[in-house]
C-alpha cells in the first residue's frame, strides 16, 4: 500500500508551484514548466493536475487579484501544504533510496 | 486610451467550456485561458491563437474538470414536487369520499364562474374591436324634461356635416340611422332591418368586408350587403355590381359587401345605404337642429383629447337654437368603447347601465367561487386529525414549516386541476343551454393561449385560496403533541369552521332571496293591468302600397272577418316613435311649455275598440266620421293631471308652431314603455300625416290562424310586393321584460348553485362527525339514548349555524333587494313571506342533508362500533 499517492506529472506540478512560491498559478506553473522542463503542457493537462493535487489534498488554494490580462476573472494562487511537503519528501526519498539501491556497475557500464 | 483590444476567442468555444466546466472552477480556468489566449494573439496571430485556444479547451474536456452530471442539476425542489403530487394523488385516491365532495364542488363553482366570466368577457368586448374605437365618440343628447335629466343616444342629423366642418380635431363623421326597406332582386324579397350610413361609416368601423371596399358608400346608389343578405338574395356573396330595387323604386347596385358582424358589437343592419338617400326620399327635408333622429359617430384625429372635445361642442345645439325646444340641450361626447356598457343616465351622467349587471355577475362569481373554497377549507381542516401524523412524521425528519405549507397548497392545486378539468366538460355541456339564456353564442377559444393563461391564474389563485387556511393550520400542529396523540380539539364557540360555514350559507340565502325577489318583480309588473288588452292585437308596418290602399284593406279585413276593428297609428303600440314639449293651454305657465313633455300617439279612428282600452270622459277620435277630428286629441290621465285640467273635453292645446288641438276624450293610462315605470303622460292626436303602422284586433271567433290568413289574402291583394308580416303587441310587451327576465333565471340558477355547493359541505361535514363521533354514538345508545335524540344531537350543532346564516343574511338581502328595487318606479313591495319561505327551504335542505348522515350513526348497531379496541 503506497502512502503517498504522487505522479510524475503531479510531481512536476507541485515542485514548480514549490518553485514558484508565491507567484503559483495557472499560466504562471504552464509558463514555468514550459520553459524548465522544455515540454509543451497543456491546459487541460495542467488543471486535472491541479484538481487532482488539491482533491489529495497536497495543495490548497486562494483567490487573488483580477487583472486585465484575464478581463475580470480572478487569478487562483495554490500552495502546498503540510500534507503535500510529505508527498513530495516521500516521493524524493524513494527515489533517492532507489537510486543508493542501484549498483555501481550497472550505471557505470551504461555510461561506458 | 484603448492601446491593447483585448478580443476574446470564439464565443461559442468560451460557451462550450463554461457549460461543461466545472462550476467551482470556470472562473479562474477561463481567466488563464484568456491570458495565454492574449499572449498568443500578440506573438502568433489571431488564426493560430484561436486554433490553440480550441485545442485547450477541447483538451480541458476531461473528467475532474467537467461538472458532475447529477448532484448538481437537482439543486431544485422537483423531486419534492414530485413527491407532494404523489401523497396529494394518494390522498385523493384513499378518500374518496371527500375527494368527490371537494372535487365536485369546486368544479360546479369554477364552471359556474367560467360561464360568467365568458359571458363578462364577451360584455366588456363590444365594439372594442374596431382599430380606431379608442379615437371613435358617439354623442349623446341631454335635456331637462318634467324636472329630470334626460340622454338619448340620438343627436340631430345637421350636426355630423357641422362637426366635421368646424371642429378642427374631428378626422371623420357618420351618422347611422336603421330603417326597414323592400329589397328584392328578381322573385326574392325581404323586407329586413338596414340603415343609412354616411361614406365614412366602413372607413371608422372595422367590419370585415368580403366584396367592395372602403368607399363603397360614396356612390349614391351604392349598396353595401351583409353576406347572409347577399347569399339570400343572390345565391352568393360575390355579387359587387349587381343590381337590387330598394322601396320598390330605386335601383342600387352593390358595392359591398360585409361578412356577417361579430356578435359583439351593437350595430345592428343587413344592408347599408347612403345617408344621401334619405335626402333623395325628401325625408330630411324639414331638419333643424331641434330634431334629433339620428345616432352621430365621430372620429377625432389622433392625439386629440375627448374630453376637450365634450367642452367645446357641449353647446353646439344652443349655438344654433335660440329659445323653445333645445335651447337648453347638450351634447355629450361619449367613448365608443363605453357605450355599450354605460349607456344609461344618472343625473345627466352616462355611468350606468349594462355595467350594473356585468358587476353583479362578477360578484355572483366571485361568491361562488369563494363558497366552494369554503368547502375545500373545512373539510381539509376537519380531516387534519388523520393529516397531523404525516405531518408529525414530516417534521420530525427535518421538514421545515416552509415546506409543509408548500405541501398543502401543491396538493389543494392538483385537486383544482382535476376540477378544473371537469369544469371545462361541464362548461362544453353546459354552454348551449347558458347561450340560449344569455342570447349570445358564446366559446371558449381553446387555442387562444390568453384564455390557458387566465385558466393559470383562475387555478393558481383558487388553489391559493382555499389551499392556504389548511397549510397554516396543518403545519403548525406540534410533532410531539400529534405523536403522542393529543391534538387540538375543536371545540371552541367560535372556531373558524363555523364562521365559514356560517359565510357559506350567508352568501347562498342572500343570492336566493335576491333570486326570488327578481322573479316576484317581474312577476309583480307582468300581472300589471297594462290598460289595454293585448291578446289578439296585431300590427304591421304601413310600407308599399298599405298607405294608398288602406281604406279597401280596412273593409276587407272588417268584412271577411279577419278583424273586428282596424285602426292607423303613429307607431306600435308597444313603442313611442315621438316625444314633444312646447304645449300651452287654459291656465299654463311658461314653464309648463318647457318642461311638461307628452309622448306622442295618433289614431285616425276605432282606437279605443282595437287596443279595447278605457274611455273615461268624452269619445273617442274619427276622422272619418268628423272631419274636424284630425284636430282632435284625447288625452290620458296622467296628462289630464299633470295639465291640472278640471273638465278637459273641450279644451284647447296649441303648440308653439300655432297648431291647434281640441281634446275629445280621456283614456285610462295604458303602458307603452317601460312596464316597471309609471306611464307618461300622452296625447293620442289624430294628425293624418303622420301614420307609420296599422293595428288591427283579430276576429274572437275565429282561430288565431284562420284570422291571419284570411288577413294575409287581403294584405297579398292590395300590397303584393311585400311579405306579409305582423307582429302580436302580445310579443313585444313581453319582449320588455326580457333584461329581467334574464337576470331572474341566472340569478335563480346560480343561487341554486351556491346553495348546492354549500349543502355539499355541509354534507361532508356531518358525514365526518358521525364518524369522529361513532364511539360516542355507541356508548350513548347502550346507555339507551333513542335514535331521535341521536339524530337531533348530530343535527343541532349544523342546523345552529344555518339559523345564524339565516339571520345575518336577512338585512343583507333586504338591503340589496331594496336597492336595486329602488331603481323601478312600479315595484313589488318587500313581503315577510319571502324570508320565511327561504328561512324555512334552507333549514329543511340543511336538515335533509345533514341528517342523511345522522340517520346512519343513529342506527348504526352499537356492538359494531364498540367491538374494535
Amino acid at each position: 500500500m503506497k502512502k503517498y499517492q504522487l505522479g510524475e506529472f503531479e510531481e512536476i506540478v507541485i515542485l514548480t508551484i514549490g518553485v514558484l512560491y508565491k507567484g503559483a498559478y495557472g499560466v504562471a506553473i504552464k509558463n514555468e514548466i514550459e520553459t524548465r522542463l522544455s515540454r509543451k503542457v497543456s491546459m487541460g493537462a495542467m488543471h486535472s493536475a491541479l484538481v487532482r493535487l488539491e482533491d489529495k489534498g497536497y495543495i490548497k488554494s486562494y483567490d487573488g487579484e483580477v487583472t486585465n490580462e484575464r478581463m475580470g476573472r480572478p487569478k487562483k494562487y495554490f500552495q502546498i501544504t503540510a500534507l503535500g511537503k510529505k508527498a513530495m519528501e516521500y516521493a524524493k526519498d524513494t527515489r533517492n533510496e532507489l537510486w543508493r539501491a542501484i549498483p555501481k556497475v550497472a550505471l557505470e557500464l551504461k555510461i561506458a | 486610451m484603448m492601446k491593447t483590444s483585448y478580443s476574446m476567442p470564439p464565443g461559442f468555444l468560451l460557451r462550450f467550456f463554461r457549460w461543461y466546466c466545472h462550476p467551482k472552477l470556470v472562473d479562474h480556468i477561463e481567466g488563464d485561458l484568456l491570458e495565454v489566449y492574449g499572449e498568443r494573439l500578440k506573438q502568433i496571430g489571431k488564426v493560430k491563437a484561436n486554433i490553440k485556444f480550441a485545442v485547450d479547451v477541447l483538451l480541458l474536456f476531461r473528467p475532474g474538470i467537467i461538472r458532475p452530471g447529477k448532484k448538481y442539476t437537482s439543486l431544485n425542489h422537483s423531486d419534492m414536487f414530485a413527491n407532494y403530487i404523489k401523497v396529494a394523488l394518494r390522498i385523493i385516491r384513499r378518500n374518496k369520499g371527500y375527494s368527490f365532495i371537494n372535487i365536485s364542488g369546486l368544479a360546479v363553482g369554477l364552471a359556474a364562474a367560467i360561464l360568467i366570466m365568458l359571458w363578462v368577457q364577451n360584455e366588456v368586448s363590444f365594439d372594442k374591436f374596431h382599430t380606431k374605437a379608442d379615437r371613435i365618440y358617439k354623442m349623446f343628447s341631454r335635456d331637462y324634461y318634467n324636472g329630470s335629466t334626460d340622454v338619448w343616444p340620438n343627436t340631430p342629423s345637421l350636426m355630423g356635416p357641422e362637426l366635421k366642418q368646424s371642429y378642427g380635431e374631428v378626422e371623420e363623421f357618420s351618422r347611422f340611422r336603421n330603417v326597414f326597406f323592400l329589397v328584392r332582386t328578381g322573385e326574392h324579397r325581404f323586407n329586413n332591418r338596414g340603415a343609412f350610413a354616411d361614406p365614412a361609416f366602413l372607413n371608422m368601423f372595422n367590419f370585415e368586408m368580403l366584396e367592395g371596399n372602403h368607399k363603397a358608400l360614396s356612390n349614391d346608389f351604392g349598396i353595401v350587403l351583409s353576406e347572409s343578405m347577399a347569399v339570400k338574395l343572390f345565391g352568393k356573396t360575390s355579387c359587387l355590381g349587381e343590381t337590387v330595387l330598394v322601396n320598390d323604386g330605386d335601383n342600387f347596385a352593390v358595392t359591398g359587401v360585409l361578412k356577417t358582424l361579430p356578435h359583439n358589437t351593437d350595430f345592428q343592419f343587413e344592408y347599408l345605404l347612403p345617408w344621401n338617400y334619405m335626402t333623395h326620399l325628401g325625408w330630411n327635408r324639414f331638419q333643424d337642429w331641434t330634431q334629433t333622429n339620428a345616432n352621430t359617430f365621430v372620429l377625432l384625429k389622433e392625439g386629440t383629447s375627448g374630453e376637450a372635445f365634450q367642452s367645446k361642442v357641449q353647446k353646439i345645439v344652443q349655438h344654433h337654437v335660440q329659445q323653445g325646444d333645445g335651447s337648453t340641450r347638450e351634447i355629450i361626447a361619449h367613448p365608443l368603447t363605453k357605450v355599450h356598457l354605460y349607456s344609461q343616465d344618472e343625473n345627466g351622467e352616462l355611468v350606468r347601465g349594462r355595467i350594473e349587471t356585468v358587476r353583479l355577475f362578477s360578484i355572483i362569481a366571485a361568491v361562488i367561487m369563494l363558497i366552494a373554497s369554503i368547502n375545500f377549507v373545512n373539510l381539509s381542516t376537519a380531516r387534519s386529525e388523520k393529516r397531523a401524523q404525516e405531518v408529525g412524521v414530516r417534521k420530525v425528519v427535518g421538514a421545515q414549516r416552509g415546506s409543509l405549507i408548500v405541501q398543502f397548497i401543491c396538493e389543494s392545486i392538483v385537486l383544482v386541476i382535476f376540477a378544473f378539468v371537469i369544469a371545462l366538460v361541464l362548461v362544453q355541456l353546459s354552454l348551449r343551454a347558458f347561450n340560449t339564456i344569455v342570447n349570445t353564442p358564446l366559446q371558449i377559444d381553446f387555442s387562444n393561449p390568453q384564455y390557458w393563461l387566465y385558466a393559470l391564474i383562475v387555478i393558481v389563485a383558487t388553489g391559493l385560496l382555499a389551499g392556504s387556511y389548511p397549510a397554516f393550520y396543518l403545519s403548525s400542529s406540534r410533532p410531539v403533541q400529534v405523536l403522542k396523540g393529543i391534538f387540538k380539539n375543536m371545540n371552541a364557540l367560535i372556531t373558524p369552521r363555523k364562521v365559514l360555514v356560517v359565510t357559506q350559507f350567508t352568501f347562498a340565502i342572500v343570492l336566493s332571496i335576491c333570486a326570488i325577489m327578481v322573479r316576484q318583480q317581474i312577476q309583480f309588473a307582468m300581472n300589471r293591468d297594462a290598460g289595454y288588452e293585448r291578446p289578439g292585437v296585431v300590427y304591421n308596418f304601413l310600407q308599399g302600397e298599405i298607405p294608398a290602399h288602406f281604406e279597401s284593406i280596412k273593409n276587407e279585413l272588417l268584412s271577411n272577418g279577419a278583424a273586428v276593428s282596424v285602426t292607423r297609428t303613429f307607431s306600435p303600440v308597444t313603442n313611442i316613435w315621438d316625444v314633444s314639449n312646447g304645449y300651452s293651454w287654459q291656465g299654463s305657465t311658461e314653464e309648463d311649455k318647457n318642461s311638461k313633455i307628452f309622448l306622442q300617439f295618433g289614431s285616425d279612428a276605432d282606437f279605443v275598440k282595437t287596443f279595447g282600452v278605457t274611455i273615461t270622459q268624452g269619445r273617442d277620435i274619427d276622422i272619418n266620421t268628423f272631419s274636424s277630428d284630425t284636430a282632435a286629441v284625447l288625452l290620458n290621465e296622467s296628462a289630464v293631471e299633470i295639465m291640472r285640467m278640471k273638465n278637459p273635453v273641450g279644451e284647447v292645446i296649441k303648440n308653439e308652431s300655432g297648431e291647434v288641438l281640441h281634446v275629445v276624450g280621456v283614456v285610462k293610462d295604458f303602458i307603452v314603455g317601460s312596464p316597471y315605470q309609471k306611464v307618461g303622460p300622452m296625447m293620442i292626436k289624430g294628425w293624418r300625416n303622420r301614420y307609420g303602422s296599422l293595428h288591427f284586433r283579430l276576429n274572437p271567433e275565429l282561430s288565431q290562424a284562420d284570422a291571419l290568413q284570411k288577413a294575409e289574402t287581403v294584405f297579398k291583394k292590395y300590397n303584393p310586393e311585400y311579405p306579409f308580416e305582423y307582429f302580436f303587441a302580445e310579443d313585444y310587451y313581453n319582449m320588455k321584460f326580457g333584461n329581467e327576465k334574464q337576470t331572474g333565471t341566472l340569478a335563480s340558477l346560480f343561487a341554486g348553485l351556491a346553495i348546492f355547493i354549500s349543502c355539499l359541505g355541509l354534507f361532508g361535514l356531518a358525514a365526518y362527525v358521525a364518524e369522529n363521533r361513532t364511539k360516542e354514538i355507541g356508548i350513548r345508545k347502550v346507555l339507551g339514548a333513542s335514535t331521535p335524540g341521536i339524530i337531533a344531537m348530530i343535527s343541532k350543532d349544523f342546523i345552529r349555524l344555518v339559523l345564524v346564516a339565516i339571520v345575518i343574511s336577512v338585512p343583507i338581502s333586504f338591503y340589496i333587494v331594496n336597492n336595486w328595487l329602488q331603481s323601478f318606479n312600479y315595484r313589488v313591495p318587500i313581503g315577510v313571506s319571502v324570508f320565511l319561505i327561504t328561512a324555512i327551504t334552507a333549514v329543511l335542505i340543511s336538515l335533509m342533508t345533514v341528517g342523511l348522515q345522522a340517520v346512519r350513526a343513529a342506527v348504526a348497531n352499537p356492538v359494531k362500533s364498540l367491538r374494535s379496541e
